[in-house]
């Protein structure tokens, strides 16, 4: 392994990590925070970067990747420009939710699991992301859109790869394409599925969203 | 007693220690609960569900682990009714959904925990259909251990003890659900120091170790209680063999050494018992043909013809033994006996040069036990790094830091394995060391929070050489610091087998059996048992290598010893043997040095013979025989007998149990240690008593140091897997030696000018070699460190004054 003196990061993400690792008195405890560092930094969670934080936090490589393994939401292969994660919980499910899945396979062109040949549309479909009000919900990039049908779905991916946004808000999208809508909250993300949901101050990864 | 409670477990009313866990009351009266991931030397987790029981409680009857759960008083406990067996074969049932039933070609299959339990407390038949999980079966995590997923059941014992116990957690769970497997890192293997007792307290044989795949079924096996002889530390191990092989080593748990664990230098380490490079015969050379295979009887004449002429002429000055170490106490005790009377020599020496006193290693007083670890409030540990060369004893002390709160201060040119335990680290220049000391005595400078550190008592201080490069009399001053601390106790360190009890038994110039000084009071009653002893001063490895190199030693033995690899400086050894007439070689294989011997007797080993051996403790154990030795060898003590009588001296010895009895009626810190006592009644050893006949008295040196004249000085270390005999000629170890390389400071590299070079220029006073260079942060800035006897690498001596250019 590298020294420590020796980090693949750039200075910018270094800062930040710093910080991150100022704010627990145990530097294992800043193993999660870091990992989101280590996965904006490569666009997703690579070896390379999960050995970059096990130096940082003093860990081996493979207790990180018993950490980034467990959690769904690091990601451990390269995922399109837009992770659209559709829930199929019990809420979404009864309302038509399987439906708006098999829509948004469909005009992605890929089915759940996997990204399109371009590079552009993830599709996943997830357990109950905390939208029962506006069921059925789905995320793009961990952005909210409540109270999809399975025409909206198509319009949504659509409009993904046509407008191409440089970064998803929940509230457009949800004016665009949502209907019911149980709350409004969470800050615009940056592209790619890499950040934590929502951003969390105290992880020090809001700054820098638009 | 308040501190026993009372519980009832199956309706038996029993007094048990409070706090204790259930599990461990129930086993220690009679009880047995099954059980998967729970080991009593790591913590219990819970994990595997088996040890499931039911306690009574006033809200009615609940279920709890007994691995997790303290006894309390008036707790009542069953462990056998029939809820509870419900529970056995529930998770049994659930354990055996994925676990693939291949027992009849796994290597655990006869001696698994799963498959006996299912046996015992099973349902006896699976109401699951589904298609078990489906992995690559197995995977190498390491060069020495093979993981196949599928047996896995999850219990967490490899991973825990790898965390836990050894502290490289280079294996963890991965993914979760259905999906948890242990894995390694890509490209990170399991490359740990003591991967194999993970193998073996895996309860099924989802980890299976290269050296023992497929070599044997458990009912084939023969075995015997043994203590091993790669380290110093005299671990118990259980030695096993299938058609007179041997072909496992299991560590065994005893409390005073090493509670179950080794190292996987012991563990797999006895490959080259069975080498078929040993040696099978005895030899002789010949000028133009080389070695020549001849009879005992060709060999012993030719031997003590040669040995006689000189005796007759220059007298038993002119004849010098090297080694020693790598025999059993009678063994030893035999070359102490034929070298003092038959050959009437003092130049004895079983250190090769490892430079520190014999009365040190042998006779220090108030020597510790490794158990004074476990109570100790402070520990120093001043000397080689443990994890590469006592790597139990390493085990033990990182135990003490980090579960039982012990200070630990660590003095050592670089990093050490115990670094980051370590409450206190402290780095410096070999040859420098007496300045530190300095300091650490008066608690001043960058060591006094270490000084204060070790104010609170119990202190234990394991103190050694470092490398070959620091002073040897550095050791003996910072013994003598540990003494002025409270409550102190020293464990003096040497690597080499069994040093300690080739020392007790007189392998040393100034020493005689029993510690008895050469020259002193003690010394007559031996010489009276022994009708005579010799008379000159001895000469110490150095002495007796320079004395050859000048031409003053006409016969040299060497016994089990190789000086061309062994000892730091190869260029004399090479220089010594190259002059010295008649060179005599007791071995088991052909070594660089032996290879030069005009006779080679070959010898019995490791686990083809019984005898004893002493730890570093003092504590002396026996090891034992379950496989014949190959060919024609013979013990060693049987070879000096033959030769003694061919040079017109009965030296009495009828066996090497004959040998243990002459022992203790002559040695005086060996009376009582009788082989009856060691197999019967005392399994773990009896500790003999501390200090000998002039025990050292520490004082506190003034100021030793040797300074390196330039500004960079050699730190040449020994690691745990080099090219010495026994690692060489053991496959599965032979190809982990790191490889030769030179290790420097990243900031020195630069200053010259090999911050981008490959390789460089090492030159010391006794030799040089072109190594690798390897970039080390964590190496005090000016030390160049050379791992010590790697394949390939010429011998480049002590140093510790060195040169690094570019090549």
């Amino acid at each position: 392994m590298l020294p420590r003196t020796m980090s693949r990061w750039s200075p910018e993400t270094r800062e930040r990590a710093r910080r991150i690792l100022a704010r627990y008195p145990e530097k294992r405890s800043a193993v999660m925070p870091l990992l989101y560092l280590a996965a904006a930094e490569d666009g997703h969670l690579t070896p390379e970067g999960m050995e970059e934080v096990a130096r940082w936090v003093g860990l081996t490589p493979a207790q990180v990747q018993s950490v980034a393994s467990f959690y769904t939401m690091y990601k451990r292969e390269r995922t399109g420009r837009y992770l659209v994660s559709c829930c199929t919980s019990i809420s979404c499910m009864l309302l038509g939710a399987d439906e708006v899945l098999a829509a948004v396979e469909d005009e992605a062109g890929v089915p759940a699991g996997e990204t399109d040949d371009e590079g552009v549309i993830t599709v996943e479909h997830v357990e109950c992301i905390g939208a029962c009000g506006g069921a059925p919900a789905l995320q793009v990039n961990y952005e909210l859109v409540e109270g999809v049908t399975p025409d909206t779905a198509r319009e949504l991916i659509r409009w993904l790869r046509s407008a191409s946004p440089e970064a998803v808000h929940t509230d457009e999208m949800q004016e665009l394409f949502g209907t019911r809508r149980s709350f409004d909250w969470a800050v615009p993300e940056r592209v790619g599925a890499v950040g934590p949901f929502p951003a969390f101050e105290p992880y020090g990864t809001t700054d820098g969203n638009p | 007693m308040s501190d026993h409670v009372t519980v009832t477990i199956d309706g038996r009313k029993l007094e048990v220690p409070a706090g204790e866990l259930l599990i461990e009351a129930a086993q220690e009266h009679g009880t047995y609960i099954p059980r998967f991931c729970w080991h009593p030397r790591m913590k219990p987790v819970g994990m595997c569900r088996m040890c499931l029981v039911e306690l009574e409680t006033p809200r009615g009857p609940a279920i709890v682990t007994a691995c997790t759960t303290p006894v309390s008083d008036g707790m009542v406990v069953h462990t056998r009714n029939e809820t509870v067996q419900r529970m056995q074969e529930g998770v049994l049932e659930f354990l055996l959904i994925n676990h693939p039933l291949d027992c009849p070609v796994c290597d655990r299959g006869g001696e698994c925990p799963l498959q006996d339990h299912v046996m015992a407390y099973g349902p006896g038949e699976s109401r699951f259909v589904e298609e078990k999980r489906h992995f690559e079966k197995p995977i190498p995590i390491s060069e020495l251990v093979l993981l196949d997923r599928e047996r896995c059941i999850l219990c967490a014992r490899c991973t825990r003890f790898s965390e836990e116990i050894s502290g490289d957690p280079l294996i963890e769970f991965t993914d979760r659900g259905n999906g948890v497997h242990i894995a390694t890192f890509p490209d990170l293997p399991f490359s740990s120091y003591f991967s194999g007792n993970t193998v073996q307290i895996c309860p099924v044989g989802a980890l299976t170790a290269t050296a023992y795949r497929f070599r044997a079924r458990p009912w084939d096996l023969e075995a015997v209680e043994s203590t091993c002889m790669h380290c110093t530390a005299g671990d118990r191990i259980n030695l096993q063999a299938s058609h007179n092989e041997v072909v496992r080593i299991l560590g065994v748990d005893v409390e005073p050494t090493n509670q179950g664990w080794l190292s996987d230098r012991c563990r797999f380490g006895f490959q080259y018992v069975g080498s078929p490079d040993r040696l099978t015969v005895p030899l002789i050379r010949d000028a133009e043909q080389g070695h020549t295979e001849v009879t005992w009887s060709e060999a012993l004449d030719l031997a003590a013809t040669r040995i006689g002429e000189v005796l007759a002429g220059s007298g038993g000055q002119s004849v010098a033994v090297l080694g020693g170490a790598r025999l059993t106490n009678e063994d030893a005790y035999a070359l102490s006996k034929f070298a003092r009377v038959v050959l009437g020599t003092n130049h004895v020496d079983a250190q090769m040069d490892d430079g520190l006193d014999p009365q040190f290693l042998a006779a220090t007083v108030d020597r510790a036990l490794i158990s004074d670890l476990d109570s100790a409030k402070a520990i120093l540990v001043w000397g080689p790094d443990l994890k590469e060369e006592h790597p139990t004893l390493y085990l033990r002390v990182r135990r003490a830091a980090q579960e039982l709160g012990a200070a630990l201060v660590v003095v050592h040119p670089r990093r050490t394995g115990l670094d980051d335990r370590a409450t206190h680290k402290l780095t410096y220049r070999p040859g420098e060391g007496a300045d530190l000391l300095t300091e650490l005595v008066a608690g001043s400078g960058r060591a006094s929070q270490a000084r204060q550190a070790l104010a609170e008592g119990p202190v234990v201080g394991l103190v050694g050489r470092t490398g070959y490069g620091e002073d040897p009399r550095l050791a003996e001053a910072v013994a003598a610091f540990v003494r002025t601390l409270p409550d102190a106790r020293i464990l003096p360190l040497a690597r080499r087998a069994n040093i300690y009890g080739a020392l007790d038994m007189g392998l040393a110039p100034t020493l005689l059996p029993g510690r008895v000084s050469v020259g002193g009071e003690g010394a007559r009653s031996i010489a009276e048992a022994w009708g005579g002893l010799a008379e000159h001063p001895g000469l110490d490895t150095r002495g007796i290598l320079e004395a050859a190199a000048a031409g003053d030693i006409e016969v040299l033995f060497l016994v089990g010893a190789d000086p061309l690899r062994d000892v730091p400086d190869g260029a004399l050894a090479r220089r010594a043997l190259e002059r010295v007439p008649f060179v005599v070689a007791i071995d088991q294989f052909l070594t660089d040095s032996s290879r030069l011997a005009d006779v080679v007797f070959c010898a019995d080993g490791f686990a083809e013979k019984e005898g004893t051996v002493t730890n570093l403790e003092g504590r002396v154990q026996k090891v034992n025989r379950i496989v014949p030795g190959p060919g024609q060898t013979r013990p060693d003590w049987s070879i000096l007998d033959d030769l003694a009588r061919r040079l017109g001296v009965e030296l009495g010895f009828g066996s090497a149990e004959a040998i243990s009895k002459e022992i203790a009626d002559v040695a005086p810190a060996y009376r009582g240690v009788t082989w009856d006592r060691l197999d019967w009644e005392e399994r773990d050893g009896i500790v003999v008593p501390d200090g000998g006949e002039a025990p050292l008295r520490f004082v506190p040196a003034d100021t030793p140091g040797t300074r390196a004249g330039g500004d960079l000085v050699l730190h040449l270390a020994r690691v745990m897997y080099d090219d010495g005999v026994t690692v060489r000629h053991s496959p599965s170890l032979a190809g982990l030696a790191p490889g030769a390389a030179v290790h420097l400071h990243p900031d020195d590299a630069a200053r010259l000018g090999l911050a981008s070079a490959e390789t460089a220029r090492v030159v010391t006073e006794q030799g040089e070699a072109t190594l690798p260079i390897r970039l080390d942060d964590t190496l005090h800035r000016g030390v160049v460190y050379v791992p010590f006897n790697q394949p390939g690498m010429p011998p480049l001596g002590p140093g510790p004054a060195v040169t690094v250019t570019p090549a």
